[in-house]
C-alpha cells in the first residue's frame, strides 16, 4: 500500500458540473452516482399534498426534499427527475457559468446522490468537493458550510477541477483545456496550483449549442424548420420518408401542464442529442469541399421527422469551437473566444519559462471535447501556433468526461493528502477562514 | 509373490482374523518389507516385481509440485477498520482505514514523514533596519512577499501569480526573486554561523540570484518565442541554405582533392593517397616513358598529349607557407619544419622525403676528400662519422666543421698544386737554360713526387690517402674548388702537349 502512496479512508468525492453531478468513493476509477444537475420542481402554494401521486409515478429512487424557503417547492432529482413529465413541473439548474448560483438546491442534490444512489451516510466519510478554478471564496465557504452543517461530514476539502484534471492525467504541471457543458476553459496548472493570471474561460459550448439549435429550427431552402418536440409530448407518430414533414399526434392531455422551462430543457436535450450523434469537427480546419466529402448522416427526431444531414451542416457545428465565421463576428462583437484564442491568451499570460512546460503537457478533458475529431483539430491548430506541443487526451470517454472526479478520487485516496482535510474541529474553531487558508 | 489373505484384508481394511497366529507372525516381516518399499510403486506391483527393479521407482513416484507461494505470510491475516491519528495534522482528526491487526495501533502514521517543512527565513525589525532596507520596498511589502513564499513553499511562479500587494506596483518575477534571495543572503552573512565557512559559502551560493542576467535571459527567450512564423520560416530557410553551401563546399573540396591525388600522386601533399604503391609507380613510369617518347619523337603532338598537357597545366601544389601564427605555434612547441625539396615536374617516388632520423642526414664530406677531412677533424678530436648528441644545432655545427675542414683540405691541395707548378716551371727554365731535353719527363715526374713527398711531410701519415684522393679526383668531376684543380691538372698535360 505504501508503495504507491495510497491510503484509502473511504472518502467521498463530489464533482459538480453543469450537466451532471458525479459522486463516488475515492480510489475508484468511475463515479458511483452520476445524476443530472438539472432538477424539476413544482411550486406548491400551500399544504396541498399532491406529492403522493407524483411519488408513485417517480418511483423510489426519486429524492424529494421539501424546501425550507418561502414558496414551498417539491424537488424532483435524479435520473427520473427532470426527464419525467409532470404537470406544472419546472426545471432549474443551480449552476451558472460553472459556478453554483443557487445553493438552495445543492443539499437535496448531494443528499440524493449520497443517500439515494450511493446509499451511504455522509457523516461517516470525509468529503472532497470540486470547484471551478474561478470560484469565489464566498462560494467555497458556503459549500463548506453546507457539508459541515447539513451533512455533518467529519472532514472536508474543496479542490480545483483544473488541478484535479491535471492529476487525473498524472501531471503536476499542465495546461488543462476543459470543454464542459456550458463553459470552455483553459487552465494553466503549475505544481498543483492554478495560475490565476493565465486562467481563461468562456461560454463557448453555449454558443455551439445555440448555433446548432438555430441550424435545426430555422428553415433552409431544402427543408422547413424542425420541430424539437420531446417524446414525452408525443402520443403517436407514423414513419415517414426522409425529408418529408412528420406525421404525429401530440399528447393533448399534457399540453396544459407543460411549463416553458421544461419545454426549453427538453428541446435543448434534443439539440444536444443531435449534436452528439452526428456533429463533428474537421481535423484539418474548415474547408467546404472537405466538409461535403464527409458525407451525410441520417438522424430521426422524436416527431418522426428524419433527414440526411450533410457534412457541411454537421461539421459547421463543431467548427464553432475553433473559428467563428466572419458574418457572425460582424453581427456579434461579444462572441466568446474560440479554443485556440483562449489557449493563446492563456499562454501569453504565463511566464516565458513556463511556456514550454505547459505546451508539452496539454490535457484535453471535459465531455464537450468528445466531439469527433476535436482532439485532432486541437493538435493541428496548436501545432501551427506553437512548437513542441504534446496533447494528452484520454481515449476512454469516462476518463475524459469525469476527469475532475477522477483526479479527486486519486487525490483523496493518497496517504499524504490526509493532512490537508479540514476537520470539523478546525471548522468549528476557525470558521470560514480556514477554507481559504487550507485550500489554496 | 501372490497376494496373501492378509493383503486382501489390508486392502479392504478389515481387521485381522483373530486367532490366526502364523499370519500375524508372517505379517511382521512383510510390514518391514513394505516399509522398505520405494515410494510410488503400487503395493501389488511391488509384490510382483519385488525389490529387484528399483530403477522403475522414479517413474511411479508422485510428481512433487513446487510448493505454492504462501501469500500473506501464512494463516489468515486479520484486517481491521481502525481509526488513526495523522502526525502531520495539528488537530485531532481521526480518520479510519484498513490495517492489519498486527500493526501497532500506537505506531506513527506512515505518511506523516513526508510532511517536510522548509525552515522559512524570518527577520526581526532590528535586522531589517540595519541591513535590509531597500528604497523600492517597504517593510510591509517585504513581509507580504515572505509570507507568500512561505505559503507556496518557494514556488516563485505561483508566488508571482498570486502576488497582489494592495497599493503596490506590478512587479516582475525577477524583482520578487531578487528581493527574496538578497535578503536571505544578507541574513546568512550577517548572522552568527554555527558551522564552518565552507558550508556557509555553499548555502550562500544556493541563494544567489543574478537579476540582470535573468532579465537578459528572459529577453532572449522572449525574442525567441515571439518570432513571427515568417521569421521562423526565414530562419529555417537560411539554415538550410547554409547547410547546402557547406555541403557544396565539402563536395567541391573532395572533388578537387580527388583530382589532385589522381594527377599529382603523393606529391600533391594530400593525405590518404588511395592508390596503391605499385599502381602509382607504374603510372608514373608510364607517364615518364610517354614524355620521353614525346620528346624523342619527331612530331611534337601525340595522342597522349592531352594527359601530358593537363599534367603540365596543373599548377604545382603550393608549399605550405608558414603564416605568422603557425610560426609562433611552432616556436612554442619546438617544432622545426624541414623544407621539403620540390623537384619540379618529376612525379617520382624518389622525390618524396620519408621520415628519417637526423643522424642519417649528417653532413658528409665529399667522397674525394672524405678521408683527409676525417683525418683533419680527427686531429682536433672530433669523430667524422658519429655525434654523441645529434641535436639540430650540433648537426649544424658539425656540418660547418666538416665544411671548414673540407675547404682547408682543398686550399691545401691548391697551394700544393701551385707550388708544384712553380717547381716544374723552374725546372723547365733550368732545362731551357742548358739542361738536356730528355730529362724533362723525369723532371716532370719528380716534382710530383717531391710534391707528394712534401705533402706527406706536411701532414704525416697521409701518403697513401693522397694517391687515392688524386685518382678519385681524376675520375669524378667535382664542383667549384674541384674544377679549379681539375683545370690545373687538365692544363698541365695541355701545356705539356703544346710544349711537345
Amino acid at each position: 500500500m505504501v508503495n504507491y502512496g495510497g491510503d484509502e479512508v473511504s472518502a467521498l468525492v463530489l464533482d459538480f458540473g453543469t450537466s451532471s453531478l458525479r459522486a463516488g468513493y475515492a480510489g475508484d476509477d468511475t463515479p458511483k452516482a452520476i445524476i443530472p444537475t438539472s432538477f424539476g420542481f413544482i411550486e406548491e402554494p400551500a399544504e396541498a399534498n399532491g406529492g403522493d401521486v407524483t411519488m408513485g409515478e417517480a418511483g423510489a429512487t426519486e429524492g424529494e426534499q421539501p424546501q425550507a424557503s418561502k414558496p414551498k417547492v417539491k424537488l424532483y432529482i435524479g435520473q427520473n427527475g427532470p426527464s419525467l413529465w409532470r404537470s406544472g413541473m419546472q426545471i432549474g439548474n443551480p449552476m451558472q457559468d460553472s459556478l453554483i448560483q443557487n445553493f438552495d438546491a445543492i443539499p437535496p442534490l448531494i443528499s440524493h446522490a449520497l443517500s439515494e444512489v450511493m446509499r451511504c451516510n455522509a457523516s461517516e466519510h470525509p468529503v472532497l468537493v470540486t470547484e471551478a478554478a474561478w470560484n469565489s471564496p464566498a462560494n467555497r465557504e458556503r459549500m463548506a458550510e453546507i457539508m459541515f452543517e447539513e451533512f455533518q461530514v467529519p472532514a472536508f476539502y474543496i479542490a480545483n477541477t483544473g488541478v484535479l484534471n491535471a492529476f487525473a492525467a498524472g501531471k503536476g504541471s499542465a495546461l488543462v483545456i476543459d470543454v464542459g457543458h456550458s463553459t470552455a476553459s483553459v487552465i494553466p496548472v503549475v505544481d498543483g496550483f492554478v495560475l490565476r493570471k493565465g486562467l481563461m474561460h468562456c461560454a463557448l459550448p453555449q454558443l455551439v449549442h445555440a448555433h446548432a439549435k438555430h441550424l435545426l429550427t430555422s428553415p433552409t431552402p431544402t427543408r422547413q424548420g424542425i420541430q424539437l418536440i420531446p417524446h414525452q409530448l408525443i402520443a403517436s407518430r407514423t414513419p415517414v420518408d426522409a425529408g418529408v414533414p412528420p406525421r404525429f399526434t401530440l399528447r393533448e392531455d399534457r399540453r396544459a401542464g407543460t411549463t416553458d422551462s421544461w419545454r426549453a430543457w427538453a428541446e435543448n436535450r434534443e439539440v444536444e442529442e443531435w449534436i452528439q450523434s452526428i456533429g463533428g469537427v474537421l481535423p484539418q480546419g474548415w474547408n467546404d469541399s472537405a466538409a461535403t466529402s464527409q458525407g451525410s448522416r441520417h438522424y430521426e427526431f422524436p416527431t418522426g421527422y428524419n433527414n440526411y444531414f450533410t457534412g457541411v451542416e454537421r461539421y459547421a457545428v463543431g467548427e464553432q469551437y475553433f473559428a467563428h465565421s466572419a458574418q457572425l463576428m460582424a453581427s456579434n462583437p461579444n462572441l466568446p473566444k474560440t479554443i485556440p484564442s483562449l489557449v493563446t491568451s492563456s499562454i501569453g499570460q504565463c511566464d516565458l519559462d513556463l511556456r514550454q512546460v505547459l505546451l508539452g503537457n496539454v490535457v484535453l478533458t471535459g465531455g464537450g471535447s468528445l466531439f469527433a475529431g476535436f482532439a485532432d483539430r486541437l493538435a493541428n491548430d496548436m501545432g501551427r501556433a506553437f512548437q513542441h506541443v504534446k496533447i494528452h487526451a484520454p481515449g476512454n470517454p469516462t476518463e475524459r468526461r469525469y476527469g475532475g472526479w477522477l483526479g479527486g478520487s486519486i487525490l483523496a485516496s493518497l496517504g499524504t493528502f490526509h493532512q490537508l482535510w479540514i476537520s470539523k474541529e478546525e471548522w468549528q474553531e476557525h470558521g470560514r477562514a480556514i477554507v481559504g487558508q487550507r485550500c489554496k | 509373490m501372490a497376494a496373501s489373505a492378509a493383503d486382501v484384508r489390508s486392502i479392504l481394511s478389515l481387521p485381522n482374523a483373530p486367532g490366526t497366529g502364523p499370519p500375524t507372525q508372517a505379517k511382521k516381516p512383510q510390514a518391514a518389507e513394505r516399509a522398505k518399499k520405494p515410494e510410488g510403486i503400487p503395493r501389488e506391483l511391488y509384490a510382483l516385481i519385488g525389490p529387484s527393479i528399483p530403477t522403475m521407482a522414479a517413474q511411479f513416484a508422485k510428481p512433487r509440485l513446487k510448493q505454492k507461494p504462501n501469500i500473506g505470510g501464512g494463516g489468515n491475516v486479520k484486517w481491521e477498520w481502525r481509526p488513526f491519528r495523522n502526525g502531520a495534522r495539528t488537530d485531532d482528526l481521526r480518520l479510519s482505514h484498513w490495517v492489519k491487526s498486527s500493526v501497532d495501533p500506537e505506531a506513527d502514521y506512515p505518511f506523516a514523514k513526508y510532511n517536510v517543512q522548509t525552515t522559512p527565513y524570518v527577520y526581526s525589525q532590528d535586522e531589517y533596519n540595519r541591513f535590509l532596507e531597500d528604497s523600492n520596498w517597504t517593510k510591509e511589502e517585504t513581509d507580504y512577499l515572505f509570507n507568500l513564499v512561505r505559503e507556496y513553499d518557494g514556488r516563485f511562479l505561483v508566488v508571482h501569480d498570486r502576488y497582489e500587494y494592495p497599493g503596490g506596483t506590478e512587479r516582475p518575477l525577477e524583482d520578487l526573486k531578487d528581493r527574496y534571495f538578497s535578503i536571505c543572503r544578507k541574513l546568512v552573512r550577517n548572522r552568527p554561523w554555527p558551522g564552518d565557512e565552507a558550508s556557509k559559502a555553499a548555502l550562500i551560493s544556493t541563494l544567489t540570484f543574478d537579476k540582470d542576467k535573468e532579465t537578459l535571459r528572459k529577453q532572449y527567450v522572449a525574442s525567441l518565442v515571439n518570432r513571427t512564423p515568417e521569421q521562423i520560416a526565414e530562419e529555417d530557410a537560411l539554415y538550410l541554405e547554409l547547410e547546402r553551401l557547406k555541403e557544396n563546399e565539402r563536395r567541391f573540396k573532395k572533388d578537387r582533392d580527388e583530382l589532385l591525388r589522381t594527377l599529382c600522386g603523393i606529391e600533391s601533399g594530400l593525405p590518404d593517397i588511395a592508390v596503391d604503391d605499385d599502381g602509382l609507380a607504374g603510372t608514373t613510369l608510364d607517364t615518364k616513358k610517354k614524355r620521353k617518347a614525346v620528346a624523342g619523337s619527331v612530331e611534337p603532338q601525340t595522342p597522349v598529349t592531352p594527359s601530358a598537357s593537363s599534367v603540365i597545366a596543373l599548377p604545382q601544389p603550393q608549399p605550405k607557407k608558414s603564416s605568422a601564427k603557425s610560426a609562433a605555434y611552432d616556436a612554442l612547441h619546438c617544432i622545426v619544419r624541414t623544407e621539403v625539396e620540390q623537384t619540379a615536374g618529376s612525379s617520382t617516388k624518389a622525390a618524396h622525403v620519408p621520415v628519417h632520423l637526423r643522424t642519417f642526414k649528417m653532413a658528409q664530406p665529399k667522397a674525394a676528400v672524405a678521408p683527409r677531412v676525417s683525418q683533419v677533424v680527427g686531429e682536433v678530436g672530433i669523430s667524422a662519422t658519429r655525434i654523441v648528441m645529434p641535436t639540430r644545432d650540433n648537426l649544424a655545427k658539425f656540418a660547418s666543421v666538416i665544411d671548414a675542414a673540407q675547404q682547408l683540405v682543398e686550399i691545401k691541395k691548391a697551394v700544393d698544386k701551385h707550388e708544384q707548378d712553380i717547381r716544374t716551371t723552374r725546372a723547365r727554365l733550368a732545362i731551357l737554360r742548358g739542361e738536356n731535353p730528355e730529362g724533362e719527363g723525369e723532371a716532370l715526374e719528380t716534382p710530383m713526387d717531391v710534391e707528394e713527398g712534401e705533402a706527406e711531410g706536411d701532414v704525416e701519415g697521409r701518403g697513401q690517402s693522397v694517391m687515392s684522393t688524386r685518382s678519385a679526383r681524376s675520375r669524378k668531376q667535382g664542383r667549384r674548388s674541384m674544377s679549379v684543380s681539375s683545370v690545373d691538372t687538365a692544363n698541365g698535360p695541355n701545356k705539356r702537349q703544346k710544349q711537345r
